[in-house]
Order: C-alpha cells, then sequence, then structure tokens
C-alpha cells in the first residue's frame, strides 16, 4: 500500500468514515453455502466480503484422553493457506491465533456437549476434527472462521460404526459462540475491517460471545480504553443475534 | 467383465464439469475446477523474486508448486500438510506446467502455484492441473497452450475416461492412467500409469485421453472467454 493511501484512510479513520462507505460497525455481506465437501461429515463455505473460507468437521472414534475418559474430543485447527496470500509471515501468525481462538469460542461456550461424544468410557470417544481453510484474506479472518466452523457444526451428520442412522452433533443452539473483531485505527472503533483497514489498524479486539462472553484476544501492538473494550463487548452482543439467527435460518432448512 | 459403470456414465462420457477463474482476488490468477465429485482450487502468485536463493537460474524463470489435500477431502481425515503423495503430485504438476509455460520470458525470477484438493473423488491430480492452467491463463501469463489433462484407464477389460473412486478401487482390477495434453500442440506434459495394460491397450487409452482432453479444453476457452467477458464489461 502507498503512502498516500495509507494517511487517507487514517484520515478518513479520525472522521469515523470508512473507504468503502459502511458504518463503523457495519459488517461486510455474508455468503454462506454449506456441504461444499463431499466427505466432509459437515461442511460450510463463507465469503465476509472479498474473505473467503472453507471448513469442514469430521468425527471420528479414538481414544480418551486419560484426565478425561468420559469426554469427546474437539480438534479446531486453522489453515492461512498459500492460496490466500503469498506472504509467509502473515500466514504463520494468523494460522496458529486464529485457530487458537476460534477453538477457545466453541469449547468455552459449551457450544458442543462433549459428554455426550463419549461411547464407551475410558476407551472409546469421538473426536471432532474442524479444519478451516482461508482462500483468500480479505481481512478479518477471526469472524469468517469462526462463521464457518459453526456453520459445518450446524450442517454436520456423521455416522458411527455399526449404525444405520446419521446422527447431528449434540450442540446447544443457546450457546452458539458467534465472534465479533474490532480493529481499532486512531481512536476510531470499526467492526469487521478489511484488508486495508487491517493493515492500518493499531490494535485489534476479538471477542466471543454466546449467552456470556467466552473468549477474548487483544491484537496488534495499539491498546484499549476501558470503555472501548465495553462498547465493543455491547455491539458484539447485538450482532450475536444477527449472525445466529443468519445460521440458523440458514443450515436448519 | 466391466460392461456398465457403476454411475451409468458411457465408457468416453466426462463427469459433471464446473470450471471458473479469478476466484481468489489476492492472486495474480486463480481457477477452480470440478469434475464429479472432485475439487481443486488452483492459485497462482508471481513472477516473483526467486526465494530461496539458490533455485534461481539465471537463464529463464522456475515454477515451485505445492499441492496439498484438505483434512476434510477424503474418507479417513488426511493430516494436514504436505505428505510423500502430495510432494510427488506437486512434481508432476510443477513439470508440466513448465513445458506450457514459457519461462525464459521470466529469468531470475519464480512462479508460485498452488493448488488444494477440497474434495477428492479420483482424478486429483489431472483437476489440479487443469485448475493451475487456467489459474496461469488467468494470470495472464504467456503460455504455448492450456493444458487439459484427463485420468483415462482400465477397468476390468474395457478402457474408459475420468474414472472415479468406486472406478479405482473395482475388485476386477483397475489401471490408472493420468494424462495430460497441451492439446493444440499435441504434447503429452504429464503421463503416469498404476496397473498393468497391453501396448495395445496403452495406445487406445491414449488416444481416448486425447479425446476426452480436448471436450476439457472446449470448456477452459469458453471459461476464459466469459472472464474476458466480464471484465471488458467492468
Amino acid at each position: 500500500m502507498s503512502i498516500e493511501n495509507y494517511s487517507y484512510l487514517k484520515e478518513l479513520a479520525m472522521g469515523g468514515l470508512r473507504l468503502d462507505q459502511r458504518g463503523p460497525f457495519q459488517r461486510r455481506k455474508i455468503t454462506l453455502r454449506t456441504k461444499v465437501s463431499n466427505h466432509a461429515d459437515g461442511s460450510a463455505y463463507v465469503e465476509l466480503g472479498e474473505t473467503k473460507v472453507i471448513a469442514g468437521v469430521k468425527v471420528l472414534p479414538g481414544e480418551p484422553y486419560p484426565d478425561r475418559p468420559d469426554e469427546g474430543s474437539l480438534n479446531v485447527n486453522f489453515e492461512a493457506s498459500e492460496l490466500s496470500s503469498n506472504y509467509p509471515a502473515d500466514r504463520i501468525i494468523y494460522s496458529v491465533e486464529v485457530g487458537r481462538v476460534t477453538d477457545r469460542a466453541i469449547r468455552e461456550s459449551k457450544f458442543i456437549d462433549m459428554k455426550k461424544l463419549c461411547i464407551t468410557p475410558g476407551s472409546k470417544v469421538l473426536f471432532v476434527f474442524i479444519d478451516i481453510y482461508a482462500i483468500n484474506n480479505g481481512g478479518n479472518l477471526l469472524d469468517a472462521a469462526n462463521i464457518a466452523a459453526l456453520a459445518a457444526i450446524l450442517d454436520a451428520n456423521y455416522k458411527v460404526e455399526g449404525k444405520e442412522e446419521t446422527f447431528k452433533l449434540p450442540f446447544n443452539l443457546d450457546n452458539m459462540p458467534i465472534s465479533s473483531t474490532f480493529v481499532k485505527i486512531g481512536d476510531a472503533i470499526f467492526l469487521d475491517a478489511n484488508s486495508l483497514e487491517e493493515n492500518i489498524s493499531d490494535a485489534r479486539l476479538s471477542i466471543g460471545v454466546s449467552r456470556g462472553i467466552n473468549s477474548m484476544q487483544k491484537g496488534g501492538t495499539g491498546y484499549f480504553k476501558e470503555e472501548e473494550i465495553e462498547r465493543c463487548v455491547d455491539e458484539a452482543f447485538r450482532y450475536k443475534e444477527e449472525i445466529k439467527d443468519m445460521l440458523i435460518g440458514k443450515t436448519e432448512r | 467383465m466391466y460392461e456398465e459403470r457403476f454411475d451409468g456414465r458411457k465408457f468416453d462420457e466426462l463427469r459433471p464439469i464446473e470450471l471458473e477463474t479469478g476466484i481468489i482476488p489476492n492472486a495474480n490468477g486463480s481457477a477452480r475446477f470440478k469434475i464429479g465429485g472432485t475439487e481443486a482450487i488452483a492459485a497462482v502468485y508471481g513472477p516473483a523474486e526467486v526465494k530461496p536463493k539458490h533455485l534461481e537460474r539465471s537463464d529463464r524463470g522456475i515454477i515451485v508448486c505445492k499441492y496439498d489435500m484438505m483434512p476434510f477431502s477424503v474418507p479417513d481425515r488426511a493430516k494436514p500438510g504436505v505428505d510423500r503423495r502430495d510432494m510427488e503430485i506437486s512434481l508432476v504438476i510443477s513439470n508440466a506446467l513448465s513445458r506450457a509455460i514459457m519461462l525464459d520470458e521470466f529469468p531470475k525470477s519464480m512462479i508460485s502455484v498452488y493448488v488444494y484438493i477440497t474434495q477428492a473423488d479420483a482424478g486429483t491430480r489431472c483437476a489440479s492441473l487443469t485448475a493451475a492452467s487456467m489459474a496461469c491463463a488467468d494470470a495472464g501469463l504467456p503460455m504455448r497452450d492450456l493444458i487439459a489433462a484427463v485420468a483415462v484407464g482400465k477397468i476390468g477389460d474395457s478402457i474408459v475416461a475420468d474414472l472415479s473412486k468406486a472406478e479405482e478401487d473395482y475388485e476386477g482390477g483397475a489401471t490408472d492412467i493420468p494424462i495430460a495434453f497441451l492439446p493444440s500442440k499435441d504434447e503429452i506434459v504429464l503421463l503416469q500409469l498404476d496397473g498393468e495394460v497391453s501396448k495395445e491397450e496403452l495406445k487406445k487409452a491414449i488416444e481416448l485421453g486425447r479425446k476426452e482432453a480436448e471436450k476439457i479444453y472446449e470448456l477452459e476457452k469458453a471459461a476464459l472467454k466469459r472472464r474476458f467477458m466480464y471484465e471488458s464489461k467492468g
């Protein structure tokens, strides 16, 4: 990005304005498709503006961890694949952080009841693998990954050895953790930054909320004031309903 | 005897094809190619500076290719990352592309090609190569021709085109022959064989491959025209 653009975007941000004319707390358009991969138990493709991700869920039997003999296990893996960007440094940072933050929100909200994924205590449980791949990075991979993961979970129909019927994952919709990510540019706070805004932002805050707040992650080298965090949390709760309606409407049709 | 195909296709019939380009705005070129239950997404970045430096060639550019399967693309979960099979496929794809792209126009530079499989039902290397070639064309790289790739093979005693996974696993024996052409030059730029065929059967298989590749070639050209029509309309 050129220096002129940089200062122009900063200048706009001072007045609370965005280059794509969105309001500060307005998301980009979301496109969601499910059942996009045949061999996955559940899958989803999400476009958030120019950001594109694909997620697949696989439910496979395995041995429980010794400290939790009667619980299944959740494994969220995010890859900022080479498709999405040609800068290795970008990809390594995003791959780890996005995967871990997405994992935390789903795990801590107890969206999936891990106890129900136990088949024989101590010897056989189900592992839920959620693999998310970035296809294009147009900013805010965190929220795109969260939506894709949730949509793939809702979409999942898995089979268990020795049984004919398929099963839905034991999720509780009231606990669905929705992520909202904000960036701070100067004193302005914007929801759902595109990659230009992400590049010039000073700090970033991701908040995953279900009934309560389940995950937070501050990123970037800048800072937030307490009242700014409170504002973001309020917005996160407001946007949770919107995304949740979209996900339920789309995947339970 | 394999007289009727599992999915009811004719012996020389391809599975339904979807093809689009320009799906990844960050990349210089990109494409998605779907044939039946197999789908590949390809992105091309470059030409750019060669890294690591020792790969650099002073007289021409190089192609670095990475092929990988998404973990959920196969019946068992594929561990993320590149295994030996992925490495081999990356190599044969990059070899084929090196013939198609006019690399002597890019001395001291590198073209990176990335292909990911989102779902697999046999023929992934051919789908990958077709997608990669479309992505290169979408990137505007000078090419001698597009690449059209298809898996042909022998199932039982029949020579068939575009094998599905069920056919590859046919109990009576199946031979898989991935093959790729530069159709207008009539050059074969990828050829592998896994199984057993006679000389006559191989000849028949290559002829069938050429005929099928021609069909894919027409679809590729149509997809590129659509792309440029769309671009010129802004």
